[in-house]
């Protein structure tokens, strides 16, 4: 008897689904607008994340050692800021590394070149470059290294901090942030409304009916579940709509994106298909909760006969 | 088989529409509830199907005590009590088999188990050969009929029947009334409410009536004394 029920009710739904075509339309286009908003927020989030990792991964401390300061001091000093739990790594330099990268980066500086010929033996020393876990542990790394012990060894330091251009990418993809997020509660609002008084308006269209129903003997679920079931059709081909929709979008970005973030590994397309179930999932068991709340709440007042 | 003890319903401080009425009806029995518009006839017949409940007093129905009937078991209730209104309560959309098949496909009934019951049910109210036309091409005595079909298709154990002939010429009534006659004589209880005087006189059967909310009669083989 259950089972009768259950696919009564979902052909009672797809009956009621043709029969106003042009109203369960209009409800999978508002829908798929609100899930294509919501996903554009999940767009700009996902790009602005990279972007800054990106820009923080070039973040680093260089220690610049004078020339004659041997490499087991080096590996002294680096054994002791490895020990630092703030640092997450150290890459050391060697001098003649350094002559190299030196000469390749002004190869098209002639007097630069000159100069380095005529010099006997290598002007450079050694390099340690080290990395934070974090942008904030910075401070406590420059701390260590200002050791008096080896001041006389450092020649100098380089920390090159982008905080200037972190906070720049910050407020931009905060602003962003905040329009997507207007943009997507107007949609969300507009859903809530457009779902809910669709279902008022079918359930309206259908009172006798549901009149009728309750005099001989329907329970309220029956009554109820092929009202709510439409409302789920409709939710499920709009996310589907929109999944067409924004893995179309990113196909056409993606090139863009690989060229903007040129050495870093970032793909969009790959960042949804990871998080496929967790993005459209989470969007439409929302987009069906809604639905159902919406229709107890519309079909509630012609229940009570 | 229906029992109303004490019953008093307000539908506002000044709005009284029955005042301590008991009315006891046996299986089996054809009853008339007669009364002028607005003596509470038919708020007797809402409280009987729990459409709503009294402010006092006590409803049993076939022994099944609803004065505090939960809502999720009216459908139970509604499945043992077969109605039908004056204005019919058809779906204009649907056939005639549709329109009584409908009872029994809320009821969650296999569809092989509607084809069977279905036109059983059209051929005791002699509609066999109108299955496929839908009300708007039906007279009134038909479409009273189609809604008696639909009433008796869960084999109920009670009639209720509020103002059925309402609508209908004379023709048409006395077919119906006969109608609820014979349903009568297979066991069923049936309670027709009316103001129809022409057809309660006829009846020759119990007559109750109700004005301003009190019953005035009970007369076991009765008449229309308004």
């Amino acid at each position: 008897m259950i089972l009768v029920t259950i696919n009564r009710s979902i052909y009672f739904a797809f009956q009621s689904f043709w029969r106003n075509i042009w109203l369960s339309l209009a409800t999978i286009f508002i829908i798929s607008l609100t899930f294509m908003s919501i996903n554009f927020l999940v767009i700009i989030n996902a790009i602005s994340d990279s972007a800054i990792d990106a820009v923080k991964e070039r973040v680093d401390v260089s220690i610049y050692f004078k020339q004659d300061v041997r490499e087991s001091k080096i590996a002294e000093i680096k054994s002791h800021l490895e020990t630092i739990p703030q640092v997450k790594e150290i890459i050391y330099i060697s001098p003649d590394a350094n002559l190299d990268e030196f000469r390749e980066r002004r190869k098209d500086d002639s007097v630069i070149q000159e100069v380095l010929n005529e010099l006997e033996g290598n002007p450079l020393g050694a390099t340690l470059i080290v990395r934070a876990k974090e942008l904030n542990n910075y401070p406590e790394i420059l701390e260590a290294i200002d050791n008096p012990a080896y001041a006389d060894l450092i020649e100098k330091k380089g920390y090159d901090d982008h905080q200037k251009a972190i906070a720049n990418i910050n407020t931009i993809t905060d602003n962003v942030k905040k329009g997507a997020m207007v943009v997507t509660i107007m949609f969300i609002i507009i859903a809530v409304l457009i779902v809910f008084n669709t279902v008022r308006i079918a359930i309206f269209t259908h009172r006798k009916e549901v009149g009728i129903m309750k005099l001989v003997g329907a329970t309220n679920g029956f009554i109820r579940s092929p009202f709510i079931l439409e409302n789920v059709f409709s939710g499920a081909i709009a996310c589907g709509i929109a999944i067409g929709v924004i893995y179309f979008i990113l196909s056409m970005i993606q090139p863009h994106l690989a060229n903007f973030f040129a050495g870093v590994e970032f793909d969009l397309i790959a960042y949804f298909n990871s998080n496929f179930i967790l993005i459209f999932g989470s969007q439409l068991v929302g987009i069906i909760l809604l639905n159902i709340i919406s229709s107890s709440l519309a079909i509630g007042k012609y229940l009570k006969v | 088989m229906i029992h109303l003890l004490n019953i008093t319903k307000k539908f506002d401080s000044k709005t009284v529409a029955l005042k301590d009425v008991s009315l006891h009806i046996e299986p089996g029995e054809f009853v008339s509830i007669v009364g002028q518009s607005g003596s509470g006839k038919t708020t007797i017949a809402r409280i009987i199907i729990a459409e709503i409940k009294p402010n006092n007093g006590k409803v049993v129905i076939g022994g099944w005590d609803i004065t505090n009937i939960k809502s999720g078991q009216i459908p139970q209730l509604r499945r043992q009590i077969g109605v039908v209104f004056q204005d019919f309560k058809l779906l204009s959309k649907k056939t005639v088999f549709e329109n009584v098949a409908f009872a029994l496909q809320v009821s969650g009934v296999s569809k092989s188990r509607i084809n069977k019951i279905v036109p059983q049910v059209l051929k005791i109210v002699d509609l066999g050969d109108k299955v496929d036309r839908y009300p708007q091409q039906l007279s009134g005595g038909e479409k009273q009929r189609v809604a008696i079909a639909r009433s008796l298709i869960h084999r109920p154990k009670i009639l209720l029947a509020d103002e059925p002939t309402g609508n209908l010429d004379a023709i048409n009534s006395k077919e119906i009334i006969d109608l609820l006659l014979k349903i009568n004589e297979f066991g069923t209880t049936v309670v027709l409410v009316t103001h129809d005087k022409e057809v309660v006189n006829s009846l020759k059967k119990r007559v109750v009536t109700i004005d301003e909310g009190v019953i005035t009669q009970d007369q076991k083989v009765g008449k229309y004394v308004i």
